[in-house]
């Protein structure tokens, strides 16, 4: 096998400048394409849409060619839709109305970021389709918010070292109390 | 990647060689070099609409993973800005208006419902519900702008800009927002200010409102429902830019500019996503868009979506400061 590789990898490269002239390897593939005139390329995806397909078949008014009831993409059940803004809503009312106790110095603050960020999520969970996306898209996404906690983290340490040479300014900068 | 990649690459060399015995060939052979080789809306230089709309679909992630970090710049100016000076933001929410913050979150959540729904019309093929779901979008982003317009235009009249140009006509304690919830404040500020201005009892003011020093005859101690709004909001108090009588916290103008960049900021994504949303929605009245070809409707969905995010975080941010 060894010698015979040999030979054939060195004659491919020449093989495949030569224009449209097809390699051995190709041949049978091509032969198995050729009898379907309706060939598409979009047809190589079908098995791994099966799952996704049934969403979209669900509805009636779909598709007009034979090829579209396999979607590209989830497809979002209106109910679904309806129910996430019906809780954004409500999530809104509720960081409104919250405003009006007083939780504290900082309680009223990390009442409203933890409700800001369930809705965040909503938005980003469902809205933004990354419940069904790509794994990928939700790492991208989790490393932006990632790298921003890292930014507004240091930042703060950062001026937590500082502030004791801003109380020196300010108060040597500051007119006497009047007298 | 690699395996939403692959899969897409794999009929290239069946497809784009040619081979006579195939009449699919023969047909696109013309104009395969100037794309459209295999549908109408599936760009030359992608072999399948997968393909074409997972590459879209990366980029208009990278796009929004830049847009968080262009956002958090300002997220981060808030924030250092609110640890070293929390009076200033106390003082400041005083004379925004929940009300049109809160109708605006409802607006655009309403907005992202309806983008969230075209791209549902567009995978369905559902030409006449895409285009009313984009003309709510848009309908819903112009009320935004237009809420946002009255709200700018009410700060401008009263003074409240950015930087040097800050110059408040009304005390935050003539505020009726301020009146309402610390009654006892307002009045008591009031009557320091009156004090003050009319009677030239300046040392007796300054006594008043300086905690420090022992109360002269003409106050009684002032009790701490009096006080404790004035100090939070930097009215009297150490962070107070006058110690003679109530004023503003220093550099409260900071807060102005923060807001107006970052509302501003937000405002400008909230116009061009009306831009966006109006192109696609003459594209999608020809009906350009079918379960094949959606991505530009999904991709600026998405990007809406985001813009509604931040706002999710504006909203309590700037409106709802306790």
């Amino acid at each position: 096998m060894a010698n015979d590789d040999t030979p054939q990898n060195a004659e491919q490269p020449k093989s495949m400048q030569g224009s449209s002239e097809e390699t051995p390897t190709i041949a049978p593939e091509d032969d198995a394409t050729a009898p379907n005139p309706a060939f598409e390329p979009t047809e190589q995806d079908e098995p791994e849409q099966d799952e996704q397909a049934d969403a979209v078949s669900e509805d009636p008014q779909q598709g007009h060619e034979k090829h579209e009831d396999h979607g590209l993409a989830h497809t979002m059940p209106i109910w679904m839709m309806l129910a996430v803004l019906g809780a954004l809503m409500a999530l809104t009312i509720l960081t409104v109305s919250v405003t009006s106790f007083d939780l504290g110095s900082e309680g009223n603050l990390v009442v409203a970021m933890v409700i800001a960020t369930i809705k965040a999520g909503l938005v980003v969970t469902f809205f933004m389709h990354l419940f069904w996306d790509k794994k990928f898209h939700l790492i991208l996404f989790l490393t932006a918010v990632l790298f921003v906690i890292l930014f507004l983290s240091m930042s703060i340490t950062d001026r937590g070292e500082y502030q004791h040479n801003i109380d020196l300014y300010t108060n040597a900068t500051t007119p006497a109390v009047g007298k | 990647m690699s395996e939403s990649i692959s899969p897409a690459i794999e009929p290239k060399p069946g497809h784009r060689v040619p081979a006579p015995a195939v009449h699919e060939d023969a047909d696109h052979g013309g104009h395969d070099e100037h794309g459209h080789g295999a549908g109408p809306h599936l760009a030359h230089h992608f072999d399948t609409y997968q393909q074409q709309f997972d590459a879209g679909k990366l980029g208009i992630w990278l796009f929004l993973l830049t847009e968080v970090l262009f956002f958090s710049g300002l997220f981060c100016a808030y924030t250092v800005y609110r640890g070293m000076h929390p009076e200033v933001f106390v003082y400041a929410h005083y004379f925004l208006n929940t009300t049109m913050g809160a109708i605006n979150t409802c607006v655009l959540l309403v907005s992202s419902l309806t983008a969230a729904w075209a791209v549902r019309n567009a995978q369905l093929a559902q030409r006449k519900l895409l285009v009313l779901n984009i003309a709510i979008t848009i309908a819903c982003a112009c009320t935004f702008m237009v809420v946002k317009f009255f709200e700018y235009q009410h700060k401008f009249h009263d003074g409240l800009l950015p930087g040097p140009a800050f110059h408040p006509t009304e005390q935050v304690w003539e505020l009726d927002a301020f009146k309402k919830k610390h009654p006892e404040a307002a009045e008591y500020a009031e009557k320091l200010t009156q004090l003050a201005e009319h009677k030239g009892d300046v040392s007796a003011v300054a006594g008043a409102i300086d905690l420090t020093r022992p109360v002269t005859g003409k106050f009684e101690r002032p009790t701490e429902a009096q006080l404790e709004p004035l100090l939070k909001a930097g009215v009297i108090g150490p962070a107070a830019e006058d110690t003679t009588r109530p004023s503003k916290p220093r550099n409260a103008h900071v807060f102005f500019s923060i807001y107006f960049f970052m509302t501003g900021l937000h405002g400008i994504h909230v116009l061009a996503g009306i831009g966006v949303w109006v192109w696609l929605g003459i594209r999608a009245n020809k009906g350009q868009f079918g379960p094949k070809y959606f991505g530009p409707i999904d991709y600026s969905a998405l990007y809406w979506h985001l813009v509604d995010l931040v706002w999710i975080y504006l909203f309590p941010l700037l409106y709802l400061i306790h």
